[in-house]
């Protein structure tokens, strides 16, 4: 009865457009209330959720990223793909990427990956002469990357949302190959649709000039070392870690490129501070949800149900997978985290899938619903930048999603895409 | 992040909007704070030798006051994280009603924070926090408070949500159909 209450208020208030976390809160008050249990203990769940010492990081690089969003990172990093990969058919496709890939180590959102790299390469591919939705399609696909590089701060919400028990340090390298498979995979997918369309090369500006260009672009992309190797070396932990990348952020932006101006500065901290009260506030009211979860044992009976359709491991992993591609087209994706790895870890790990491994099938899964309709704020931003309607994004947007499954399926079927680096850091 | 609707812009208050530029300085400083307080962590540990055990407890309490006054913040300004698919497919006087029970929502939420989050930090002000000198109850200040501008900023969305319902029932149900 508590647990169709707990479900059903949840899915009702969430259809008629109730915020997540209003909805997670009222249905975990109407669920306690059928069971009894003071109203006053959700509050305090939600309290200790609020602030946890595993989530202090998350603000913390949403701050960094914002504040190399806005401080001329991104330019010197598009300045030095331009030279690496220009040169190939299509080649600001091309570039589109690797500056995502590259940007992505740095800022660690995809949000902030498509605003920063697409707000300046989308209109110079329309200006050169590409179609819109190829402009858009190639540089919302390759935002994804960022989720899955250091210092994704969706690898740190599903840390979190596990229980802080998952090392973000091996999230951190699990993610790696896999997103350099998908980045090699948008860009051959970026080549193919280039060759056939007749989009011409960008001029070699020569040997000189890539790297006078990487020397420009090193200072914004030390931050990803730092970041990394303060973390694995246990020379930061990963708030401190974050703490470092504010303020490098700052550093190489107010002095080195002499960007970031106070107004800048503004924007960047009041952008980072909305941001987390909408995460930070879902986690809140999620832990409150959890809990009830855990006391009504709803993950044991996802086990349980789980148990009695499949006895195998890849086929589980593939309906979860589904599962989460469905409901990424509705939900945005830290909530979709937050809410979806409490109940699909425990059966995750019931198969012996490594927690780890199942992490980065997560972030994949949902950051593809990052791109599809009707919720999918990339997609938006993206169609925003290149100012086309969404749907007609959307229409050509399919060789880039086989592209994504392809290495979303490459990562579930092959555990040590993931698992190898961890082990080896270990 | 989604963004569900207006920025509110229409039907402001002077109060209101003052409340809001508060709520935004209160969250943007603590943040800051935060980025210092950890700094000096850092700064302690490995040039001072001293590694302080206050920084932490004092950064999840500044932490919290930047978290709950961003919410505050996305609920006047309809940021949050939401599924508007079925509402926005609705008619309009349908539409209104989500909207309106979406918005008392919110405003159970932000009242049972502001009401229990006022009562764990009385009962908790005595307490002093490992770590750090400050009283536990300081933990649920920001909740307390952030709880009672949700109430504040979710009522104005739900008096604005009735204004708007009135026309739209006026207007029949399938006005833009």
């Amino acid at each position: 009865m508590a647990i169709g209450v707990l479900f059903g208020v949840f899915a009702a208030l969430l259809l008629i457009g109730t915020p997540v976390a209003a909805a997670l809160a009222v249905s975990t008050l109407a669920a306690a209330l059928v069971l009894g249990l003071p109203e006053i203990a959700l509050v305090q769940q939600m309290a200790s959720n609020l602030s946890s010492t595993s989530l202090l990081a998350i603000p913390l690089f949403v701050f960094a990223g914002e504040l190399m969003l806005r401080g001329g990172i991104s330019e010197k990093i598009i300045s030095f793909a331009a030279a690496l990969v220009g040169r190939v058919k299509g080649g600001l496709g091309q570039v589109s990427v690797v500056a995502s890939t590259l940007f992505g180590g740095v800022s660690g959102s995809a949000i902030a990956d498509v605003s920063a790299v697409g707000g300046a390469l989308i209109p110079q591919m329309i200006e050169r002469g590409y179609q819109r939705d190829y402009a858009v399609n190639v540089t919302i696909s390759a935002a994804l990357v960022a989720l899955l590089v250091p210092p994704s701060h969706n690898m740190i919400l599903f840390s979190a949302a596990a229980g802080g028990g998952i090392s973000i340090t091996d999230l951190f390298l699990a993610g790696i190959a896999p997103a350099l498979c998908l980045a090699v995979a948008i860009m051959v997918t970026a080549y193919i649709v280039a060759r056939r369309r007749g989009y011409q090369a960008e001029p070699f500006p020569g040997f000189a000039a890539i790297f006078t260009r990487l020397v420009a672009a090193i200072p914004g992309l030390l931050l990803v070392g730092i970041i990394f190797f303060g973390i694995k070396s246990g020379v930061f932990t990963a708030i401190e870690s974050a703490t470092i990348a504010v303020i490098y952020a700052v550093l190489v932006t107010v002095l080195v490129y002499r960007r970031l101006k106070w107004a800048d500065f503004v924007h960047a901290v009041s952008g980072a501070t909305r941001t987390t009260g909408h995460i930070l506030f879902v986690i809140g009211a999620a832990g409150a949800f959890g809990w009830l979860m855990a006391y009504l044992q709803a993950p044991a009976m996802a086990v349980e149900a789980m148990q009695a359709i499949a006895h195998d491991r890849t086929l589980v992993l593939l309906l979860m997978v589904l599962a989460l591609l469905v409901l990424g087209t509705f939900m945005d994706m830290a909530p979709l985290v937050i809410i979806a790895t409490p109940i699909f870890l425990p059966v995750a790990k019931a198969y012996g899938v490594d927690p780890v491994h199942f992490g980065v099938i997560m972030i994949l899964s949902c950051g593809i619903g990052l791109l599809t309709p009707p919720v999918g704020s990339v997609l938006f931003i993206g169609a925003a930048i290149g100012k086309i309607d969404v749907a007609q994004t959307v229409k050509g947007l399919w060789p880039f999603y086989i592209a994504m499954l392809v290495v979303l399926l490459a990562v579930v079927l092959y555990p040590p895409l993931s698992l190898t680096l961890p082990a080896w850091g270990r | 992040m989604t963004e569900t609707g207006s920025t509110g812009a229409s039907g402001r208050t002077g109060l209101l909007d003052q409340l809001e530029a508060l709520a935004t300085i209160l969250a943007a400083s603590s943040l800051v704070a935060v980025v210092a307080v950890q700094a000096w962590q850092v700064f302690a540990r490995y040039v001072l030798n001293d590694s302080p055990s206050w920084t932490e407890p004092l950064a999840l309490v500044l932490i919290a006051v930047t978290a709950m006054m961003g919410a505050a913040v996305g609920v006047r300004r309809e940021t949050h994280f939401s599924f508007p698919t079925f509402a926005n497919a609705a008619p309009p006087t349908v539409r209104a009603v989500c909207r309106a029970v979406a918005r008392l929502a919110m405003l159970v939420l932000g009242g049972g924070l502001a009401v229990y989050g006022a009562i764990l930090m009385l009962d908790s002000f005595n307490v002093p926090m490992a770590g750090a000198p400050l009283p536990v109850g300081l933990k649920f200040a920001p909740v307390a408070v952030g709880g009672a501008l949700i109430v504040v900023f979710a009522l104005e969305r739900l008096v604005k949500a009735f204004r708007e319902a009135k026309p739209a029932a006026a207007h029949g149900p399938d006005e833009e159909f």
